[in-house]
């Protein structure tokens, strides 16, 4: 099989999941799709660095993360954002807050996804990165403290944290 | 609310965001134009083997294939040259050389997003002056001087800009021209071209950004450049 057979059988099937973490770490529809081919170019460019037996799906996923927290950065106009810890990350999110939940639509039928989903914003992006990989995509710990270059101790912190600040926020809203 | 609870309200009710079919695409094509630029086939020697080939089959053939070689050479060049000769490079060598530029690099060689730096660095490397611009005009469109550098285009070492705009990369190939002419845009592979050209350069740029966008760009630059 040629190379590019099988990055496609490998690479494109990991889109959705990859589109996902990008959208919800980049909060916007463009940002995220530019961040998705950028990784999947450095993805094609650099597939002979992947093992064969090597599992692709945190390989890429890495690659994935590392362009959307670029983008990030490069939002704020700072090159050296990604070079901040949780702390950083905090201060910045406090300064720039994300939009709240929207009154109408927790009225409508859609409430507990217009809540679940405002309160995944509110987290800062290190633990929605956790967030989004631990709950909605179903990764194992070791995966997760692959992805984001962080130790296992450090994804199960984050997490927990994480998982205190969701359920404070949901239970103040009425859920489940 | 315990973690199980969490877990479920999570899984049951986040919104996820699958990839369209378009970025799907995209992808994919970026995918082949990448493996194409690879391992591009040689395009001549396949024309002048078959002439071999047929030659060897029977002589005679020798003959009537540079006889319609001979006609459809002066065909073409009658109908190309005209158009071909101001232009320089073609457009397929420009995306093939873009191509080339973002995947095993240089992007440039001197960087900088300053042009005091970019613009001295050509001298001596060329045997005519580009125009180097990074006008706040372009900047405040989003569009960033990244650097410059010099490649080869059938032959002749050529100036190159690199500039960003988002995450995309935009070339903008320029070599002396004479006539002046208004931007027109092409389309090779995917990628978008815009050529124009001054009293004193013939300029490409291209880039896998959207056509609307790419034209904004020349008209900025074009507008910069005026005033430069």
């Amino acid at each position: 099989m040629t190379d590019a057979r099988r990055f496609e059988a490998t690479v494109l099937p990991l889109l959705d999941t990859a589109h996902n973490l990008a959208r919800w770490l980049l909060r916007d529809a463009a940002a995220a799709e530019d961040a998705v081919q950028e990784a999947a170019l450095r993805a094609f460019r650099y597939f002979g660095s992947l093992h064969a037996n090597e599992d692709a799906r945190p390989w890429f996923l890495g690659i994935v993360r590392n362009a959307c927290f670029t983008a990030l950065a490069r939002e704020r106009g700072r090159a050296d954002v990604t070079l901040l810890d949780e702390d950083g990350w905090e201060q910045l999110e406090a300064r720039s807050p994300g939009p709240g939940p929207d009154p109408l639509a927790a009225l409508g039928a859609r409430r507990e996804q217009g809540l679940v989903d405002a309160a995944l914003r509110q987290l800062t992006p290190p633990m929605r990165e956790v967030i989004v990989l631990r709950e909605l995509e179903g990764l194992d710990y070791r995966d997760i403290a692959h992805i984001a270059g962080i130790p296992i101790g450090t994804v199960m912190s984050r997490l927990s944290r994480a998982r205190a600040q969701l359920k404070r926020q949901l239970s103040l809203a009425g859920l489940p | 609310m315990e973690d199980d609870d969490l877990t479920r309200l999570l899984q049951q009710h986040a919104s996820r965001h699958p990839a369209s079919e378009g970025l799907r695409a995209k992808v994919r094509t970026q995918m082949t134009l990448q493996a194409a630029a690879q391992d591009r086939p040689p395009v001549r020697p396949r024309w002048r083997e078959r002439f071999a080939a047929l030659a060897r089959i029977h002589p005679a053939f020798a003959g009537a294939g540079g006889l319609a070689a001979g006609i459809a050479l002066t065909l073409a060049v009658m109908l190309i040259a005209p158009r071909l000769t101001p232009d320089g490079p073609v457009p397929d060598d420009l995306v093939a050389a873009h191509v080339r530029a973002l995947q095993v690099g240089p992007l440039y060689e001197v960087a900088s997003s300053d042009r005091h730096t970019v613009k001295p660095w050509f001298q001596g490397r060329l045997d005519y002056a580009p125009t180097v611009l990074d006008a706040p005009a372009l900047r405040d469109q989003g569009f960033t001087l990244l650097g410059g550098r010099v490649q080869a285009l059938q032959g002749r070492p050529t100036a190159v800009l690199a500039y960003q705009v988002r995450l995309h990369k935009i070339d903008l190939y320029q070599w002396p021209a004479e006539r002046r002419s208004a931007p027109e845009r092409l389309q090779r592979r995917g990628f978008n071209l815009v050529r124009w050209s001054d009293d004193a350069m013939q300029l490409w740029a291209v880039s896998d950004v959207d056509g609307a966008e790419l034209e904004r760009f020349a008209a900025a630059w074009r507008t910069a450049a005026a005033a430069h």
